[in-house]
C-alpha cells in the first residue's frame, strides 16, 4: 500500500547539498508495523515526511494505494494528508489553546464532517486511547503519556489508513513510553498500518518489522526480502 | 472551520488582542468623532451664501490730495466699471461680505427702550446691490436710484429712511411677523422702514453663528475710501481683476487702487482656520488608522511567527492553504469586530460627551458606519500578508521542530 522506488531527497542551502536519501526504495504492506531505526542524521524523519506527503522527494517514484501521489498540487496532498495519513509527533504537537476535544476536532473540521458525525469520532477516539474524562483538559494539564495518547486519538478519529509516527515516544519516560507502544500495537492489531521511527530498540523489536537507515540509504541488504514473518535479529544483523 | 475554537484559541492568549481591540476601539471613536468634526467644518464651509460668489470682484479706493472728490469719483468709477464688457453690475459698497471686517450694531422691531436688540452687519450700499452681489429679494423691493444719499449729504451719519434686511434678520426683529413695511430701531431711536427682504445673504465674520442677520442702507461711505463690488460674467472674472485695475488706476490720479481681488479668494481666506482644523482632522484619522494597521499587522505577524508549529502542524493533519489564511482572517476578524463593538459604545459616548460640554451637534451614525467598515476593512488589509504569509509554512515543519 506505501510503495517507495528509488527516492533520493536532496537539501540544498547557499554551501552545502545534503543527501538525506539516496535512491531508498521501501515498501509497506496493509497492516504492517515497521520500525524505522538508525543513527541521527541518517533520513528517518526525511523518509516520514516523503511517506507522509509532508514533503516532496526530489527524485524517485512514491505510490499510495495504488495511485502515484508524485503529481499531486498543493491541496490533494493535503486531502490525502487529512484522510488516509494520521500523524504522531515527538512533541506531540497538540494545539496548547484548545482542549482535548478540541484538538481531536481540528482535522475532522478540516475532513468537512458535520457536528454530529465530529463529536462521535472523537468519543470514540478518546476512549481507544483512555482518555474519554480528559477531553475538556488543556494540553498542558496533561502528563507528556497523556499528551501523546491524545495525539494518537487525533491522527485515529479520521479513520487513516496508516499511522507515521516520529520518535513517538522520544519525549517519554520508559514506563509511559511502554503504554504508548501497548496503545499503537493495539491500533495496529485492530488493522492500521504503522510506520514509526524509533532510537529504542527495545520498542522497535516489538514492531514486524525493522529498517534501518544508514546515511540516507537502507542497512540491511534485502529490505524487500523482510517479511512479516521475518525475525527482527534477522534485519538487525547487518548492522549489529 | 468555526468561530468557536478560533475564538477560545484567542480568549486563551487574550493579552495582545485585547490590547489591538482597545486600540481599534479608541481609533474607532476618534476617527468617527475627528470625521463628523471634520465634515461639520466643510459643511460650514460649504454653506449656501446666497451670493454669486465665484464672479464678484472686489475693488478699494482710497482718495488722497486736496483734488480729491469723493462723489464724482464714485460716479465715474462705476461708469466706467459698469461699462466695461464682461462686467454684469457694479456697486459701491462700504464691505465685502465674508471677508472678516465690517460694521455691526443692535436694531429692534420696535421703539420702545427695553425692546430686544438683535445685533446685524450692516452696509451702506447703493440701488444695484443685489445685482452686484447676485443675492435676491423675498420680499418688497430694492431701493431707489434717488434714495441713495451721496457722501455730500448732511445726514450722512443719521439712520437712512430705508432699509432692506435679510428674512434671518426680519425674522429675529418681528419675531417671524411680516416685516415689509414695518420700521427697524436702532439704540439712538432712529428709525427706517424696512422696504425689502432679501431671502439670504451672509455678513462679515464666518464665524458667527448669526452671520445671516444682515441689514443694507442706502447710502454712500463717508470719503475717501470706497469699496465697489464688481459682478463678472461667468468665466470673465480673472481677466477682469488687471483691467479693472488699469482702468480705475488711470482714470483718476487723485487716488489709489487698491486690493482688487475676488471674493473666492477673500472667501477662502476667511475660511482659512475651518480649512485648517479639516485638514488637521483629516490627517491625525489617517495617522490613527496608518498607526492601528501597523499595530494589527504587528499583532499578527507575531501570532504567525509564534504559531509556526501550530501552522505546520494543522497542516500536516489537513488544512490546506486556504484553510490557514481562514484562520487569521476569522481570528482577525473577531477581534477587529469586537474592538468595533466597543468603539461604538464608546464613540456614542464620547459624542454624547463633546455635545453636551460643547454644545456640539449630535453624531451622524452615517459616521459610526463609515468608521466601522473603515476599520473592518483596515482589519482586513493588515492581515492579509501575515495570513498569506502564515499559509507558506511548511507542513514539515511539524516534524522539524522540536
Ligand atoms: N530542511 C533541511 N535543510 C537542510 N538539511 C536538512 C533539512 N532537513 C534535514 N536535513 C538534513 O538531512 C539529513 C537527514 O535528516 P533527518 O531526516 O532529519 O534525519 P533523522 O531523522 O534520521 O535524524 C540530516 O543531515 C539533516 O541535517
Ligand atoms: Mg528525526
Amino acid at each position: 500500500m506505501l510503495e517507495m522506488k528509488e527516492i533520493s531527497r536532496v537539501y540544498r542551502t547557499d554551501l552545502v547539498e545534503t543527501h538525506a536519501l539516496r535512491e531508498l526504495s521501501l515498501s509497506v504492506d496493509t497492516g504492517e508495523f515497521v520500525a524505522v531505526t538508525g543513527p541521527s542524521g541518517s533520513g528517518k524523519t526525511t523518509f516520514l515526511n516523503i511517506a507522509g506527503l509532508l514533503e516532496t522527494a526530489t527524485s524517485g517514484e512514491y505510490s499510495l494505494d495504488g495511485t502515484d501521489v508524485s503529481g499531486l498540487n498543493d491541496n490533494q496532498r493535503s486531502r490525502i494528508r487529512n484522510e488516509k495519513i494520521g500523524f504522531i509527533f515527538q512533541s506531540f504537537n497538540l494545539i496548547p489553546d484548545l482542549n482535548i476535544f478540541d484538538n481531536v476536532d481540528v482535522p475532522l473540521r478540516y475532513r468537512g464532517f458535520d457536528g454530529a458525525e465530529r463529536r462521535g469520532r472523537i468519543e470514540k477516539a478518546l476512549d481507544q486511547v483512555g482518555l474519554a474524562a480528559r477531553m475538556k483538559h488543556l494540553p498542558s494539564q496533561l502528563s507528556g503519556g497523556q499528551q501523546q495518547r491524545a495525539a494518537i486519538a487525533r491522527a485515529l478519529a479520521g479513520g487513516p489508513s496508516f499511522l507515521l509516527a516520529d520518535e513517538p515516544t522520544g519525549n517519554l519516560d520508559s514506563l509511559m513510553a511502554r503504554q504508548v507502544m501497548d496503545l499503537l500495537e493495539k491500533i495496529n492489531n485492530e488493522g492500521t498500518t504503522i510506520v514509526m521511527v524509533t532510537h529504542d530498540p527495545e520498542l522497535a523489536r516489538r514492531a514486524h518489522r525493522n529498517v534501518q537507515l544508514l546515511d540516507g540509504q537502507l542497512a540491511s541488504p534485502d529490505p524487500f526480502s523482510a517479511s512479516q514473518s521475518t525475525p527482527i535479529e534477522a534485519d538487525l544483523q547487518p548492522v549489529a | 472551520m468555526e468561530f468557536r475554537p478560533i475564538l477560545s484559541a484567542m480568549l486563551r492568549n487574550k493579552t495582545g488582542s485585547i490590547l489591538v481591540a482597545l486600540q481599534i476601539a479608541l481609533t474607532l471613536s476618534i476617527v468617527v468623532n475627528c470625521m463628523f468634526l471634520a465634515k461639520q467644518r466643510i459643511d460650514h464651509v460649504n454653506r449656501p451664501t446666497g451670493m454669486d460668489v465665484d464672479n464678484i470682484i472686489s475693488v478699494r479706493s482710497m482718495g488722497f490730495g486736496t483734488d480729491y472728490d469723493h462723489d464724482r469719483t464714485i460716479d465715474n468709477d462705476l461708469r466706467l466699471l459698469r461699462e466695461m464688457p464682461g462686467v454684469i453690475s457694479a456697486s459701491h459698497s462700504s464691505g465685502l461680505p465674508m471677508n472678516g471686517s465690517g460694521s455691526a450694531n443692535g436694531f429692534a422691531g420696535s421703539p420702545d427702550e427695553d425692546a430686544s436688540r438683535v445685533t446685524a452687519n450692516y452696509y451702506h450700499v447703493d440701488e444695484r446691490m443685489l445685482d452686484s452681489l447676485g443675492t435676491t429679494l423675498a420680499a418688497g423691493r430694492m431701493f431707489r436710484d434717488v434714495e441713495i444719499r451721496r457722501a455730500d449729504n448732511e445726514l450722512l451719519n443719521r439712520m437712512p429712511q430705508q432699509v432692506v434686511i435679510t428674512q434671518a434678520l426680519a425674522d429675529k426683529l418681528f419675531d417671524g411677523e411680516p416685516a415689509l413695511g414695518k420700521r427697524m430701531y436702532d439704540g439712538l431711536g432712529e428709525s427706517a422702514e424696512v422696504v425689502g427682504i432679501l431671502e439670504h445673504m451672509y455678513g462679515a465674520w464666518v464665524g458667527w453663528s448669526d452671520f445671516d442677520q444682515v441689514a443694507m442702507f442706502p447710502q454712500r461711505t463717508e470719503g475717501p475710501h470706497i469699496r465697489y463690488i464688481v459682478r463678472a460674467e461667468p468665466g470673465k472674472r480673472d481677466e477682469l481683476i488687471p483691467l479693472i485695475e488699469k482702468t480705475l488706476a488711470d482714470s483718476d490720479r487723485t487716488r489709489l487702487i487698491r486690493g482688487v481681488s475676488s471674493m473666492e479668494e477673500t472667501t477662502r481666506n476667511s475660511y482659512e482656520g475651518d480649512f485648517a482644523i479639516a485638514v488637521t482632522l483629516s490627517v491625525a484619522v489617517g495617522l490613527l488608522l496608518g498607526v492601528t494597521g501597523l499595530g494589527i499587522v504587528g499583532l499578527a505577524s507575531f501570532t504567525v511567527r509564534q504559531r509556526t508549529k501550530q501552522i505546520g502542524t494543522r497542516r500536516a493533519i489537513g488544512a490546506r492553504k486556504r484553510d490557514i489564511i481562514r484562520y487569521f482572517l476569522i481570528e482577525n476578524w473577531l477581534m477587529t469586530t469586537i474592538g468595533i463593538v466597543l468603539g461604538t459604545v464608546l464613540t456614542i459616548a464620547i459624542n454624547y460627551s463633546l455635545a453636551s460640554a460643547f454644545n456640539t451637534d449630535q453624531l451622524n451614525y452615517g459616521f459610526l458606519v463609515a468608521g466601522m467598515f473603515m476599520l473592518w476593512l483596515l482589519g482586513f488589509m493588515a492581515v492579509a500578508e501575515p495570513a498569506r504569509r502564515a499559509a507558506q509554512v511548511s507542513p514539515a515543519i511539524a516534524t522539524r521542530t522540536v
